[in-house]
């Protein structure tokens, strides 16, 4: 206790070589502490996109592009397909899975599940779709008549009612009702989209025609985005039978069993249903393009914690043991007067550690902001690379189809989310690390005046 | 010297005592082959000039450094065979110094440096600053003088100091290395009176000293030249 009250004194004595010390040290910890921040946000940041990879496998006919209407020539630049806008020729066809071909997976090893889809236009007139206004004096968009573009409404059969990602939206939420379920595989009801429901003024248990069919509402969803919130879901069989298209899918949404078996899996499926007839691509393989910026940026910026911690190791060591050679004489009259190597090294461990601490939090309080900063700066020109083809301006008719929309939105969120990742967690946990750095690199010249002999410093000071 | 005394009556005997230091490729002998017998209760006046080995054998007699051979034994305690904790505690309770550069912590004011040896053996708190406070007075140093640090005291009141830390513990023997040679001689005599006056309370004081004028106010003159006694006198 009469040690450490010593180590305090001293520190708050020498308000000036303190205050050099601690500046020095919050210097080399704060560089230290960005990197150190950065790096766990992007580790961080990786290890949630790692976790949406998941286990799913996509299986879509061979050859088309985004699967369902998206592969069959929906709207946009899809060569194989019309504009959605001239409503001309919008349910073209194109070769579709069936589920005779699908019946092969069931002989395929680890895969825990699968759920089959159908998308198809809507080109009827009962419902009111959305219509999106081009800015003014701006030329209308390719293809679409004067006086803006009408987005066309998007119907999905599915056999996962738990499941509203089908149009390549992952944040679907159910805002009213609730999604149909498995006693209704063949039930006249339906799921809404936001903005599809308020156009056509549909509640919950109102009920609407389509195709000559009369609809149920039974829940409302919303994703928040016109496009996602313009469509509207069915039983699978429903939709089948509505849209004539018994036995087709459009997509296949494959479970493995474990992330080590997605590889395998994929293969499986690939060898079974044979690559003219399927196109298999797992999340991992999407996921990896949208992260390579993020995997390239934490490259850098591991180097650089390494590069930055070793620095800051040195300086600590150096300014730490340059202040203990100064301090020489006065390690060599505490012994003479009995104090033990015990006694000093936890004087000046003390010190150091006090100063090491403070300069550690007087560093992170002023390189907080910057951590955000360098992150944003390591992932800047990645991020504009990350969206292929569309690209967080590509929009319809730019020459990119939905699906490039949909890869676009999901690299621009998960870039984005770069910028929550510096959270105060990460950066406190930072802190903790530069701390023990600190420490560790002031214990070797508390460990070095620990070990003076008295004699030898009285002698030649 | 003295040897008709019974050994308890030697507070410190040295038995052909040497320190050698490399010096590039030379060996110097600081302190070669030095044998003494010092009485408690006397002031000693370790002569000689500068480099004579004086301060090597304060140093050895304080365990400040170790001998190469021979042996010491100082208050009953073989200090040629010292070391670690043993040479620690030897230095808490046995000998207390006196530097001619007083060497008192700059950080640390009056009192806390002469409380700074008690804390070392555990003393408590206010016990340790009430005996300070004695041991201030003792020798000398105004009230208003306590709380400050070195840098704020002359150089006569840092010395007085130094005693007062010497005596924390009340050690048998105090060792002062050319205590007055950064005084002046009014100063310096006054110190001088100080040390002597410690034969009161039966310790010895060994004084290395160049000044022949300090040496003639000792019990006993030790002459070293070249790392060796040359002759031994008592005042």
């Amino acid at each position: 206790m009469k040690t450490m009250r010593r180590g305090l004194r001293t520190i708050l004595r020498n308000p000036l070589r303190t205050g050099l010390l601690v500046a020095v040290l919050a210097v080399s910890v704060g560089l230290a502490l960005i990197m150190i921040t950065v790096n766990e946000a992007f580790a961080k940041r990786l290890d949630d996109i790692r976790a949406q990879v998941g286990t799913t496998i996509t299986v879509r006919p061979a050859g088309s592009f985004g699967g369902g209407f998206l592969g069959r020539g929906g709207f946009g630049g899809d060569p194989g397909g019309e504009n959605p806008a001239t409503g001309e020729d919008s349910t073209a066809q194109q070769a579709t899975l069936t589920d005779d071909a699908l019946a092969d997976l069931s002989s395929i090893e680890h895969i825990a599940s699968y759920s089959r889809r159908i998308t198809s236009q809507y080109t009827g007139d009962e419902l009111q779709s959305t219509t999106i206004e081009p800015p003014e004096g701006a030329p209308a968009p390719n293809g679409a008549p004067a006086g803006g573009f009408q987005v066309p409404i998007l119907v999905t059969g599915t056999e996962d009612p738990s499941s509203l990602a089908s149009l390549g939206v992952e944040d679907a939420q159910i805002v009213e009702g609730r999604t149909f379920n498995s006693d209704e595989a063949q039930a006249n009801v339906a799921v809404l989209g936001q903005t599809l429901a308020e156009n056509n003024k549909l509640a919950i248990g109102d009920t609407f025609q389509l195709n000559t069919t009369t609809m149920e509402v039974v829940g409302i969803y919303s994703t928040g985005t016109q496009f996602g919130d313009n469509s509207l879901f069915l039983p699978l069989e429903t939709a089948r039978t509505m849209f004539d298209r018994t036995g087709e899918v459009d997509e296949v949404d494959v479970q493995a069993d474990t992330a080590s078996n997605v590889g395998e899996v994929a293969d499986a499926i690939r060898a079974a249903l044979g690559e003219d007839v399927a196109d298999v691509t797992t999340q991992e393989f999407a996921f990896d393009a949208i992260s390579a910026p993020l995997a390239d940026a934490q490259s850098s910026s591991q180097v650089g914690m390494i590069a930055a911690l070793v620095a800051s190791a040195a300086v600590i060591l150096f300014s730490v043991g340059l202040v203990a050679r100064q301090r020489v004489k006065e390690i060599g009259i505490l012994k003479a007067v009995g104090a033990s190597n015990w006694h000093v090294t936890a004087q000046f461990g003390i010190e150091t550690a006090v100063i090491s601490v403070v300069a550690a939090v007087l560093g992170a309080l002023a390189t907080f902001p910057l951590a955000q900063t360098v992150a944003n700066g390591l992932v800047s020109d990645s991020s504009v690379a990350a969206g292929p083809g569309g690209g967080p301006g590509g929009g319809p008719g730019d020459g990119g189809g939905p699906g490039f929309l949909r890869g676009a939105e999901v690299a621009s969120g998960l870039l984005g989310d770069v910028k929550v990742a510096v959270s105060p967690e990460v950066f406190l946990y930072a802190i903790v690390i530069a701390a023990g750095l600190a420490i560790i690199a002031s214990a070797i010249p508390a460990w070095y005046v620990g070990r003076v002999r008295p004699a030898e410093v009285l002698r030649h000071e | 010297m003295n040897d008709q005394l019974p050994s308890d009556d030697y507070v410190a005997i040295a038995e052909e005592l040497t320190k050698h230091f490399k010096s590039g490729p030379v060996i110097v002998k600081a302190v070669d082959g030095v044998s003494f017998r010092l009485p408690r209760g006397k002031v000693v006046a370790l002569r000689g000039p500068s480099g004579c080995g004086k301060s090597t054998l304060l140093n050895l007699i304080g365990a400040l450094d170790r001998p190469h051979s021979g042996q010491l034994t100082v208050d009953g305690v073989d200090v040629s065979r010292l070391s670690g904790g043993g040479e620690v505690a030897y230095r808490r309770r046995k000998v207390g110094f006196v530097f001619q550069q007083f060497n008192l912590v700059p950080q640390l004011s009056a009192i806390e440096n002469v409380t700074l040896p008690m804390e070392f053996v555990g003393g408590s708190n206010g016990a340790s600053k009430s005996r300070a406070r004695e041991l201030l007075r003792r020798v000398g140093l105004a009230q208003d003088r306590h709380e400050r640090r070195p840098a704020k005291l002359s150089g006569g009141e840092q010395q007085r100091v130094a005693i007062a830390r010497a005596l924390a513990n009340e050690p048998p023997i105090i060792l002062a290395d050319e205590p007055t040679a950064n005084l002046d001689s009014k100063t310096g005599r006054l110190i001088v009176e100080l040390l002597r006056s410690l034969r009161k309370e039966y310790r010895t004081v060994i004084i290395a000293t160049h000044d022949a004028d300090i040496a003639a106010e000792a019990d006993i003159i030790l002459e070293m030249r070249d790392g060796r006694l040359v002759g031994d006198a008592v005042a």
